[in-house]
């Protein structure tokens, strides 16, 4: 359904739930003319932005992210912050359809007021999810929410998108049979903010604060985030609710320090300017991409570089020069 | 001895015209090869075969005579809305020949709700019987001599209170302890896996089992304490190997726990059932339930029982609930006694029948009969009884039971790999499994490669539903408030409070949680009361939902056919919705209410990712209101409610309004589930704009859901 922009605006203002939620819909629109509505709509948002404490969270898949996430945020809720989640699941390459599951396991916070979760389908382009999270980001913090969540699931460039839209990025591990680096992707240590050792409960207590040290080692490899920032390794239990005071305590020390050196407002302009880079190569991918005249030779192009009739090169010069067609030079 | 096996292939080959008969191999769920002849040949290696009746490892059966000497018992499963109504019923069916009493409860009962929680406002008396305190229970059993009378309690979450109050009932009654007879389900695990009727996390939970266990060992002898049950397995979508691996795996975890409590194997050993789930796969259900008792025996070695009933599975079998069908139900007639005559071959020690309405509501007093006589007319007109396992030596039967043991050995292994069932579950292995297989089975049946008469061959044009139907009427709940309130006035308040401190100190330290319920239980404290005194302790359990995806496909992929293009096409409709919406259809698939079989919303999720659509799964137990604020977050198109225990009728209405209060009218609502069709006037009448009974393809309803969002 088309609206004008005044609706979502005033509606994000107003927090009210329901036309936030039709925003997050709106920006995450892949038509053109969402999109056109959108960029109006971020536009007269923007000035009510920027307040917010913005968290990446990422972890393989069984790292207990969902779980971490509800009694993490509902502690911060439960404190009376505001808490908004977004979550990014991937969506089948074959259907593309996907399964969002996120909320069964944040079965708390999903119906505490203070809290906002929606999750989002990556769509198949991870290049897609980082525009519509950044973008849903800044409608969350407008609508007043201070602290905003991004989830997103250990795959693919995925991790590295989202650090590059949050303040802070966290990467939540298990201890699992001793050999905890395996599962660790280095790209992921080098943009870690913390990393936070799940399910350091029960029987599992010793095998966490082993996983601790063999982290702590593995990111002394690593170049630091910042100059003035050693990333920690901390241990919780997102079950028994343990160790998640001193996560948050971490990520608000880590913004007091970040905001006294300048850091925070330079890595926040850096990041507007990777997201215009962004934006411009994807612009130039879907100009490319949409082209007509790319449409219809590259089907024949495809078949003769597998048959061996032309070379690859030849092709990609062919196809690019296409889009030279329209410049007037 | 000569098969003869080289000779029939050439006969045959020449009857089929030069094709191999080994064409007409059949690939069963399981992954069984099914071939179209069995032979001696077929026997070799098998070592349980010149193995007796009454001898291990039981293949033949737990009893030297079998049904020769005493038949099964037939015990049907039962419960109405109130405990009078339930009184009467179960007294009219003890008259008419029923042996054993089976208790259903009410949803609210089992999540350990009193009647008067507002969470559970749509669930008292839905799927069985509401108990609050022991005034209920005494009604339930007033009349009914608890000395001589076999009682199955299907109770697994509020194990505690109920089992405390029917044990209060009896002493009140003047029946001693150790005078009682018959079976608590009590089996917590399959809950995590499949039915969701929990309470509390795993680990409190087991030891709950275990004190049931170490209580009842001690001073109720007679009494089986659990109820090792596959049946929701079954249900859930397993196949045979499947559910005779899991339930297995549960049996030899609670035998574990209970030797960890410090028991002797052969106290509590002896005393454990098991309750098997039957299906339409004829003789392969007849071979799980061999195998079940063969690879029991096996398990059981490794804990070195002196005494060989240690050893010995004995089941109690219920007729498939799933093998159902809405459309022209009396066919379920039929399918029962094919059920239950598998279940009787395959050597049951008691057997539930389902009733043919089942499918669409809770059974009437006619429905109720006709099943029950689906077992008396077995028992005493087809002269089955006569002789102890008839199929003992088919070659067929023998081989198709080693083959599942083997395949549930194999699983049962994978499972101890992972440090056991316990370990297993929390892991997601066995429930994925499930799901796997039940998404892999619509899919089947989509297809009309598993045929069911009147549902993908056979329909009928005209279908008019011509029983009678019974419904719950809502002023069950307000009876059962004010019985709360008459309780809770009349009690020694002071005596009560104590007795429920007890409960919470032992929960904290180690004393018998059973046997201190039993004090409160007395002192007329109310389920809801001792499972709070539990809960401060314990806590109570959120599930995690996962689900698998491209199992429902994946079954389409392998023919290429006109059911493969109906895929194609929805794919395609799903893609040019995205193309023209800048979004793919986006469904929330909810379950309301305390009813936890989540089956149906796991394989329409699963399938309807697989078609393109967008879909978000509530957490389980939702109320409308819960439901509402999830749908306008996510910002979804359609929510998709399921129900299997009657509660379509408030839940539904409920969560329509909801939305329309909180401004979001345009999300449309659809329901799907056990829904009478008398009802669905009601439903349409409310606003829900498609509902899809038990029966109807994937491939339909959705193609239907994406009709009602483009306006259609």
């Amino acid at each position: 359904m088309q609206r004008d922009p005044a609706y979502y605006i005033q509606g994000v203002l107003d927090n009210n739930r329901l036309q936030l939620a039709r925003t997050i819909t709106l920006v995450e629109s892949t038509l053109v003319t969402h999109q056109e509505i959108a960029r109006d709509v971020i536009n007269e948002l923007l000035p009510h932005t920027g307040k917010a404490v913005r968290l990446g969270i990422t972890g393989v898949p069984g790292a207990g992210k969902s779980t971490f996430i509800e009694s993490f945020g509902s502690m911060l809720a439960n404190k009376g912050h505001r808490v908004a989640v977004l979550a990014i699941d991937p969506s089948s390459t074959r259907s593309g359809g996907s399964i969002l599951g996120d909320k069964t396991r944040m079965e708390q916070l999903a119906i505490n007021p203070n809290a906002f979760i929606r999750p989002s389908p990556s769509g198949g382009s991870l290049g897609g999810v980082a525009r519509k999270t950044r973008e849903s980001m800044l409608v969350c913090e407008a609508a007043g929410f201070d602290v905003i969540i991004v989830e997103t699931v250990g795959v693919g460039q995925s991790e590295t998108t989202v650090a590059s839209m949050v303040d802070f990025f966290l990467v939540l591990q298990i201890s699992g049979a001793g050999d905890e680096l395996q599962g660790i992707k280095k790209g992921v240590l080098e943009v870690a903010d913390a990393i936070v050792v799940n399910k350091a409960d029960g029987d599992n207590i010793n095998r966490a604060k082993l996983a601790k040290k063999q982290y702590e080692t593995a990111l002394h490899l690593v170049k630091p985030t910042s100059p003035n920032w050693m990333p920690p390794v901390m241990t919780c239990s997102a079950v028994e609710k343990t160790g998640l005071e001193e996560v948050w305590e971490t990520i608000i020390n880590h913004k007091k320090i970040m905001t006294n050196t300048g850091e925070l407002q330079q890595k926040r302009r850096e990041q507007a300017m990777s997201w215009m880079w962004f934006l411009v190569n994807e612009g130039l991918e879907v100009w490319f991409y949409q082209h007509p005249e790319v449409k219809s030779r590259l089907p024949q192009l495809q078949k003769r570089v597998e048959d061996g009739s032309i070379a690859p090169t030849r092709a990609a010069d062919e196809l690019v020069s296409i889009l030279g067609k329209d410049l007037l030079f | 001895m000569a098969s003869n096996y080289d000779k029939w292939v050439e006969i045959a080959t020449k009857q089929m015209k030069g094709k191999s008969p080994d064409t007409l191999n059949w690939r069963s769920p399981e992954g069984i090869t099914v071939k179209p002849l069995y032979t001696s040949d077929d026997l070799q290696g098998l070592n349980f075969i010149d193995k007796q009746p009454g001898m291990a490892p039981y293949t033949r059966g737990p009893m030297a005579t079998m049904y020769a000497g005493r038949p099964w018992t037939i015990r049907q499963y039962a419960g109405f809305s109130t405990a009078k109504a339930s009184n009467e019923f179960y007294r009219k069916n003890l008259a008419a020949g029923q042996k054993g009493l089976s208790v259903a409860f009410s949803l609210s009962t089992h999540r350990g709700y009193d009647s008067d929680n507002p969470r559970v406002a749509g669930d008292i008396g839905k799927a069985g019987v509401a108990i609050d305190s022991i005034e209920d229970m005494k009604i339930l059993f007033d009349g009914i001599p608890l000395d001589q009378m076999s009682v199955s309690m299907t109770m697994n979450g509020a194990v505690i209170p109920i089992l405390a109050m029917w044990i209060a009932t009896a002493e009140e009654q003047g029946v001693k302890q150790e005078q009682l007879n018959g079976t608590i389900q009590n089996d917590i695990l399959k809950e995590y896996l499949t039915r969701n009727t929990y309470i509390y996390p795993p680990e409190p939970s087991m030891r709950i089992v275990s004190d049931i266990m170490a209580y009842c060992s001690k001073n109720m002898p007679r009494y089986n304490t659990i109820s090792i049950s596959g049946y929701h397995i079954m249900e859930a979508g397993a196949d045979s190997v499947l559910q005779c691996a899991f339930t297995l795996a549960d049996g030899v975890e609670y035998v574990r726990t209970a030797l960890k409590a410090g028991m002797d194997v052969d106290t509590f050993a002896p005393r454990l059932s098991f309750f098997f789930g039957v299906g339409m796969n004829f003789f392969m259900e007849i071979a799980m339930l061999r195998a079940a008792r063969t690879l029991w025996y096996e398990l059981m070695q490794q804990f070195n029982p002196k005494n060989p009933r240690s050893s010995m599975l004995r089941t109690h079998v219920q007729t498939s609930g799933w093998s159902l069908t809405e459309q022209d139900p009396y066919n379920n007639i039929i399918r029962t006694t094919i059920e239950a005559m598998a279940a009787v071959l395959g050597g049951t020690q008691s057997l539930h029948t389902n009733s043919f309405d089942e499918a669409v509501c809770l059974p009437t007093e006619f429905s109720a009969r006709i099943a029950r006589n689906t077992q008396i007319i077995i028992q005493e007109e087809s002269q089955v009884c006569k002789v102890a396992d008839p199929l003992g030596g088919s070659y067929y039967i023998e081989r198709l039971t080693n083959d599942i043991v083997e395949g549930a050995r194999k699983i049962i292994n994978e499972v101890e790999e992972l440090g056991g069932m316990a370990k297993a579950i929390a892991s997601g292995m066995p429930k994925m499994r499930i799901e796997e297989s039940a998404a892999r089975r619509q899919a089947r049946i989509d297809q009309g490669k598993d045929v069911i008469v009147g549902v993908n061959k056979y329909r009928l044009k005209d279908e008019k539903l011509d029983f009678e139907i019974l419904e719950v009427p809502d002023s069950v709940r307000l009876e059962q408030i004010e019985r709360i309130n008459q309780t809770k006035k009349n009690r020694d308040s002071a005596r009560c409070q104590a007795a429920l401190e007890a409960i919470t100190k032992a929960a904290a330290g180690d004393g018998n949680l059973l046997e201190v319920a039993i004090e409160a239980a007395k002192a007329r404290a109310t389920v809801g009361e001792i499972s709070d005194a539990m809960e401060k302790v314990f806590g109570r359990y959120t599930a995690t939902t996962q689900c698998v995806s491209g199992a429902y496909s994946s079954e389409y992929s392998e023919v290429n056919d006109e059911s493969a293009q109906v895929i194609e096409a929805l794919r395609k409709r799903t893609n040019d919705f995205a193309e023209k919406h800048g979004r793919r259809p986006r469904i929330l698939v909810t379950k309301m209410g305390q009813d936890g079989h989540d089956r149906g919303i796991k394989v329409v999720a699963s399938s309807y990712a697989d078609l393109g659509f967008d879909v978000d799964i509530s957490p389980m137990f939702q109320t409308p209101e819960e439901a509402a604020k999830m749908a306008i977050e996510n910002d979804v198109h359609v929510v998709g409610a399921s129900s299997l225990a009657a509660g379509h009728k408030t839940l539904v209405p409920e969560l329509i309004e909801e939305l329309k209060k909180q401004g979001a009218s345009e999300i449309l609502v659809v329901a799907g589930g056990v829904i009478p069709p008398n009802d669905y006037d009601f439903l349409y009448n409310a606003g829900c704009k498609g509902i899809y009974g038990p029966g109807t393809p994937i491939t339909q309803s959705a193609a239907n859901v994406l009709d009602l969002i483009e306006g259609k």
